[in-house]
């Protein structure tokens, strides 16, 4: 069964392409179909704990998944399907979609095989199909592939790679590749081993959780796929590399001595990278971009909640994950609607759009409040665990340097939300329509999904809770959380249905406060018509505030902003290109010269031949 | 039974808070005046505010969200209220004390701000989305010394709700402001932050921006808006009473403990200029984080 | 069995000599004949391989002279592994440059195949015979066929190209019959698996030397630093297929001749760092020049000598392991490199200059050319699930079981400039608009069929490296097994005598 479902996979992928010749919505089927079949097959018909093993070439691989894959496979599954539907309107009339849908399909295959992978070849295998699917998704639509295509491949090569270094030490040291057999075996290793192992795997999953100092791809990567594919590239294909920390920080880490430290280098970094995301999101005037940092941002604070390791952290840090598949996910699906039915995602272009695009409004408000974690809904939850597991872990500035960046969160989210939907309505954006069914749907359903986490967080904390208790940790139920309530340290507690309630239930009585006898009189009154010390504004007069929003705060915040990773990194590139273009000199294309060069080479054999053939 | 004498409870609070928010402002407002050597309105020239706009035809809206808007800052204000112990045996006013803690506070409180910056996004004035932006920024500002007087206060008592603080202060029988010292005076000079008189009203700036976020907003959508403002200045106050003040026993000692934190922004702010938007964030961002800072390395050392 | 080692030099020899004067009778039998030479070769040495496999390693005497007096050709499980791999990737060229030259001009064309051919055959005689004269012969074979085919586009820098080939060329045949000269004056023997066994009766510093000489002329052929300064210009001016050719069969024999000479004839212990490191050194400057080239089949050749300094580094680890990652990766090099030689010299067929901007947008118009090109581009950067994943991963393990990580990291960072360099060729085809001017070639059919035989291996190999890894630990237990490979070679000396 499990072969099964990876066979329908490629066979999808290939199929979907090939029937693209034939027809377009045969195309969508077969690509729906790719996307639905194998995950149904999956959900009916794999239990956790079944595995298949087989050999290839002298390594035992073996696939079938855990409680921890369990719980990612949600994130993936859920949101690939989704972002599917939601690819076949928003991509329509794209170039050469038989290749993006089946890159598609590949991708969450590749996903779901990391899931399953047990051990660290095929994980590795699946890893890098994941890594050049989505690579061939970021230089999708031809923009700047030699800069940010190139860069994202670098550095998840460069992470990749370390990652291998990684599995080839092990598979020295252990002669089996199987991920049970590392942690089981890991205590032995001796010190050197025991360091460069994790770090040399927290270096590959760091690469693709956009950790500081190797996020640097992200920003450009994000903005640059297609909307359609960016939203499961930084909701679920980011949080591989969170599946993978996890791993590590709670398989090896606790074993090595002294790794204490390396918890704490990961945990700080993670922040650096919160507060850094958050500050360059605010800088931002275009929304994938300005997504893009912020899911750098957000993945900062699930790496925070990851390497500080309590329980609590470890709840926190995996509810987030979940949530920030379900809010980051919806949001770039709104830019892509908006971009879709505009032709923009440019703030400082366009505005106004509520009154066209109201439910996408909608899905984009509920995703934002959950973004800045205001209750009731979902990113409460997470924020409310990571701080009370900071506090209760002792981790006092990493806890400030965490609420500083979600406080500077809000700033950003409410740019999103007024730079495209609130704001003068201008009349070069007043024949925009709402996007079609297929694209609101999905949103909205992810939007609601914050919606039920926020007021029953056990619906997706069960199976947290169970991959914990697989890595080793003792049951979280009841002591952190049940169905609806938390728990810190301490034993405070948060009630989130009485919340849930009381907001609702003050929310409707002042909505009908407000609407009767007062919204059927009221008129609707365009954004021209608006106090302006008395005079009526004309209708050519300019309103629109978009451009340098967040001024005065980011002139504050300058100095933070000033030492930019990204430059070093260009010069350093440039720096190794000048260096190489010495060394093709060494090639001069004369003859005479590589004659000399011979001559030279063997001189140097004889003369230092006792040395170097250890005569 | 029992739900219908909470939900009593719930409205006798609200509307003791109503009642009392409402007359400090009234009261606010004459000791501005009386200091700036005017004879000012009444001490209930707000409740004659109120109760007009309350009558008054609403005659336009722009929209939905901000039609919305002030049932959102509604929410905030008083779902928070629902959260803070007014009177230290609870009594009638225990509504949802036990249910949410400080962090749950600090971002519910958030909730009304957004939905105002939402609502007043939506109208299209271009100085509501200036003072928007003016006040999220400030707010970044004020937040980190205030949570760090709470991180402060969590680790020295090991709890994060405000009846587990209120009950160590009885524990202890020294007020807050007492035994952690810095947490209080971070926590005060955030406060200044908070209610948004001068010199940090950047927000509504009344000769920049026209009072900026509520510019477009009449009739009952102020008045929700001027109640709600009301309310949570109340709520804001009793906090500070009930973490550092020792809470109050019975509602004399609570308007009395209110009133008198209540004049430490009004009369740093009645003789203050206005900052910009970046002098008040380096202001937050300077001592007050700086005892936020020494706040925190007392409650972990002694 | 079909066929007998013999004929793999045989046949094509006398067809060498045969064609022109076939040519006279049908022009087309100067191309099919090559072919027919070259299946035949393909199909003898494939199942001889499977015999081999089964049966143990075939000895064939020449003229009736035994082992240690004679030439003998050594069938082993190795020797029968890269002459298949030779005979197929001749067969491949072939096949995609059939039409070559077709209606326009006999001459020229008559030329290339029988060039082609006698290049495959020298190669495969440079594998098979086990008598270091007789390979000397085969080099020079080889050799002279490669010169003659680089100088093929009668123009200025093909003639320079060529005339540098021959000149380094010179200098390795000078080198190689100094190294014999030294080994017949001491051991009285040319016979590699008599040297092999008497080899511990030469003076140490007369053996070093020898082995020195064998290095720099062997080494010219393999395309180690700093002796490759002729394979750029030679790949770059050299027809599109001769540069495939040349990557996957010549190369290939260097690298042979080179690793025969270390691991069975000589026993000097630091041989195997000295092939480390050279690999290890040639790998990155290769690899390093290659990032800064503009023309498409000089940045292919670059990567090509970095490839093959890979190779070096995994014979240099010196275990069985280490043998088996260099075989297959020279199996993935010489599947993949001419993928990539054949596609791209047809992406860039109509260019003047054939620089790498010229396949700009080329992925709209020749979508499969385009479509395997960037097939051998994932391939050889050794992305999973292709080929050359599998062979990255067993070099590896192969350097990680002897704890050498630095060579590890050196290996990996070396990999990411490749990627940085193919990938930028790779955005190129398929993200940029096309020059106006440039009018893109079709494939034809013979071409489509050549390279989609070598991407479909590469796709086998990817999904189930299994099909191959029989074969390559074979050869590398042969390789590593040289009492073995003296006991086959003299003792079916005797038995033939007796």
């Amino acid at each position: 069964m499990i072969y099964l479902i990876f066979v329908i996979f490629l066979g999808g992928a290939a199929l979907t392409w090939l029937s693209g010749k034939i027809h377009p919505i045969l195309r969508d089927v077969v690509f729906l179909a790719s996307l639905i079949v194998p995950s149904v097959l999956f959900y009916m018909n794999v239990e956790v704990g079944q595995t298949v093993s087989f050999s290839l070439i002298g390594y035992k691989l073996s696939w079938g998944i855990n409680y921890l894959g369990y719980l990612f496979s949600y994130i993936v599954v859920g949101l690939g399907v989704l972002a599917g539907f939601y690819a076949i309107p928003a991509m329509k009339g794209k170039k050469n979609l038989g290749f993006f849908y089946s890159n598609f399909v590949l991708s969450i295959m590749s996903m779901l095989g990391i899931l399953f992978s047990r051990d660290l070849i095929s994980f590795f295998i699946f890893w890098e199909i994941m890594t050049w699917s989505s690579y061939l998704m970021v230089v999708f639509q031809g923009k700047d592939v030699q800069k940010v295509g190139i860069k994202y491949f670098v550095f998840s090569a460069i992470g990749a790679y370390a990652m291998l270094m990684a599995i080839v030490i092990i598979y020295s040291l252990n002669q089996s590749m199987m991920i049970s057999d590392l942690v089981s075996s890991f205590a032995s290793f001796d010190p050197t081993m025991q360091w460069l192992i994790p770090i040399l795997l927290l270096v590959g999953f760091g690469v693709k959780s956009a950790m500081m100092p190797l996020h640097v791809w992200a920003s450009g990567s994000y903005s640059h796929a297609p909307m359609a594919y960016t939203s499961i590239f930084s909701g679920a294909l980011s949080k591989m590399g969170i599946y993978g920390m996890v791993i590590v920080m709670v398989s090896l880490v606790p074993i090595i001595p002294e790794g204490f430290w390396l918890r704490e280098t990961i945990a700080w970094l993670g922040a650096i990278t919160a507060v850094g995301g958050t500050l360059w999101a605010v800088a931002q005037d275009d929304a994938k971009k300005l997504l893009a940092y912020s899911s750098v941002a957000q993945l900062g604070y699930i790496i925070v909640g990851v390497a500080v390791g309590t329980p609590l952290a470890m709840l926190a840090a995996l509810f987030m994950a979940v949530m920030h598949g379900l809010f980051k996910g919806a949001l770039f699906m709104v830019t892509g609607a908006v971009e879709r039915q505009t032709g923009t995602s440019n703030f400082t272009e366009v505005t106004g759009l509520i009154r066209k695009m109201p439910w996408t409004f909608l899905a984009a408000l509920m995703s934002i409040i959950a973004l800045a974690g205001i209750p009731p809904l979902g990113g409460f939850v997470g924020k409310w665990m990571l701080y009370e597991s900071l506090i209760g872990s002792s981790h006092y500035i990493l806890v400030i340097v965490i609420f500083f960046s979600s406080t500077a969160a809000f700033l950003y989210c409410y740019k999103f939300l007024f730079g495209f939907f609130l704001g003068q309505e201008e009349k070069e954006w007043a024949h925009v329509k709402e996007a079609p069914a297929m694209m609101v749907v999905p949103m909205l359903l992810l939007a609601f999904g914050t919606f039920v986490l926020g007021a029953f967080p056990g619906l997706i904390l069960d199976p947290i809770n169970a991959g914990m208790q697989e890595m080793g940790f003792a049951s979280t139920q009841g002591k952190y959380w049940e169905m609806s309530m938390l728990f810190n340290e301490w034993g405070d507690q948060i009630m989130l249905q009485p919340i849930l309630y009381a907001i609702i239930a003050v929310f409707a009585f002042f909505a009908i406060f407000l609407t009767i006898k007062g919204f059927k009189k009221t008129r609707y009154v365009t954004t021209k018509d608006i106090s302006s010390s008395g005079e009526v504004p004309l209708e050519h007069e300019n309103l629109t505030f978009s451009v340098n929003f967040f001024q005065p705060f980011l002139r504050t915040v300058e100095p933070l902003m000033k030492r930019q990773i990204d430059k070093y990194y260009n010069e350093f590139g440039r720096g190794m290109e000048a260096l190489f273009d010495f060394t093709r000199r060494v090639y001069t294309g004369n003859g005479q010269t590589y004659a000399l060069y011979a001559v030279i080479f063997i001189v140097i054999l004889l003369m230092f031949k006792n040395t170097l053939f250890g005569l | 039974m029992e739900l219908t004498l909470n939900i009593l409870g719930a409205i006798a609070t609200i509307v003791l808070a109503f009642i009392v928010g409402m007359s400090y402002g009234g009261i606010v407002r004459k000791i501005t005046a009386r200091i700036h050597n005017r004879m000012g309105p009444p001490w209930y020239q707000n409740f004659i505010d109120a109760f007009k706009l309350i009558g008054k035809t609403t005659a336009i809206n722009h929209g939905i969200m901000q039609h919305f808007g002030p049932a959102f800052v509604m929410v905030s204000s008083i779902v928070s209220l629902m959260f803070i112990p007014i009177l230290n045996n609870g009594g009638w006013f225990t509504n949802l004390n036990f249910d949410g803690d400080l962090i749950f506070l600090i971002y519910i409180m958030v909730f009304g701000p957004l939905g105002m910056a939402l609502g007043a996004g939506q109208t299209g004035n271009p100085n509501s989305a200036i003072g928007v932006t003016r006040g999220l920024s400030q707010m970044v500002g004020f937040e980190i010394p205030w949570v760090m007087a709470l991180v402060a206060l969590m680790i020295q008592f090991d709890t994060t709700s405000v009846t587990g603080l209120m009950e160590a202060q009885h524990e202890t029988g020294r007020w807050m402001m007492f035994t952690s010292p810095f947490a209080f005076i971070a926590a005060v000079l955030a406060m200044l932050g908070m209610f948004r008189y001068s010199p940090f009203d950047i927000v509504g700036a009344p000769t920049e921006l026209a009072s900026g976020p509520v510019s477009e907003n009449g009739g009952k959508y102020l008045f929700t808006m001027m109640s709600s403002g009301s309310i949570f200045a109340f709520v804001k106050l009793t906090l500070y009473v009930d973490l550092f003040m020792g809470g109050a026993d019975n509602l004399i000692i609570l308007v009395l403990k209110t009133f008198a934190l209540y004049m430490v922004p009004v009369l740093y702010g009645i003789v203050s200029p206005r900052y910009r938007t970046e002098q008040s964030i380096k202001f937050f961002w300077g001592w007050p984080t700086f005892f936020g800072f020494i706040a925190i390395l007392y409650a972990v050392f002694v | 069995m079909v066929g007998s080692p013999v004929l793999l030099i045989a046949i094509p020899l006398l067809a060498a000599f045969m064609i022109p004067l076939l040519g006279m009778i049908w022009k087309e039998l100067v191309r099919i004949i090559p072919g027919l030479v070259l299946a035949f070769m393909m199909i003898s040495s494939a199942s001889m391989l499977m015999y081999v496999t089964n049966n143990g390693t075939i000895i064939q005497t020449l003229a009736g002279w035994e082992a240690p007096w004679g030439i003998n050709l050594v069938f082993s499980p190795l020797t029968a592994f890269l002459a298949t791999l030779m005979t197929f990737m001749g067969f491949i060229v072939w096949l995609y440059s059939y039409r070559f030259k077709r209606n326009v001009d006999f001459e020229p064309a008559k030329k290339y195949f029988i060039f082609l051919m006698m290049l495959v055959a020298g190669a495969v005689g440079i594998v098979i015979t086990g008598d270091i004269f007789n390979q000397f012969v085969f080099i020079e074979i080889t050799g002279i066929s490669a010169y003659a085919l680089t100088a093929f586009y009668t123009g200025r820098n093909s003639a320079e190209a060529s005339f540098k080939y021959l000149l380094m060329g010179a200098l390795s045949s000078s080198a190689l019959l100094i190294a014999i000269a030294i080994i017949y004056s001491q051991l009285g023997t040319l016979n590699m698996a008599d040297i092999a066994s008497k080899i511990h009766l030469m003076p140490a510093g007369y053996k070093v030397t020898a082995l020195i000489f064998f290095m720099m002329g062997i080494g010219i052929e393999a395309e180690i630093f700093p002796l490759n300064g002729w394979a750029p210009d030679a790949y770059t001016e050299a027809p599109g297929p001769i540069g495939a050719a040349f990557a996957g069969i010549v190369v290939k024999a260097g690298v042979y001749a080179m690793v025969r000479m270390v691991f069975t004839l000589f026993d000097v212990s630091g041989a195997m760092d000295i092939l480390l490191t050279i690999g290890l050194i040639t790998l990155i400057v290769a690899e390093t020049a290659a990032i800064r080239q503009e023309k498409l089949k000089r940045m292919l050749a670059y990567s090509s000598i970095g490839q093959m300094g890979l190779v070096f580094v995994a014979f240099g680890i010196g275990t069985l392991e280490g043998v088996y990652a260099a075989l297959f990766l020279m199996l993935n090099h010489a599947i993949i490199k001419p993928l990539l030689f054949l596609s791209g010299s047809q992406l860039v067929f109509n260019s003047k200059e054939k620089l790498i901007k010229e396949v700009n947008g080329l992925g709209k118009y020749m979508p499969f050319t385009a479509v395997l090109f960037a097939l051998g581009s994932f391939a050889i950067v050794g992305l999973p699930p292709f080929a050359g994943f599998w062979s990255k991963l067993s070099v590896l393990t192969a350097a990680a079981n002897e704890g050498m990580l630095l060579i590890i990291a050196l290996i990996l960072i070396v990999s990411v400039i490749e990627i940085v360099y193919y990938f930028r060729v790779v955005n190129r085809i398929y993200f940029f608009d096309k020059a106006e001017d440039l009018i893109p070639q079709k494939p034809r059919v013979n071409a489509v069929i050549a390279m989609s035989v070598l991407g479909a291996i590469i796709l086998i190999i990817g999904f189930n490296p299994d099909v191959v890894s029989t074969v390559l630990h074979n050869a590398s237990a042969d390789l590593m097994d040289t009492p073995q490979y003296i006991k086959n070679v003299l003792s079916a000396g005797q038995s033939l005598t007796n």
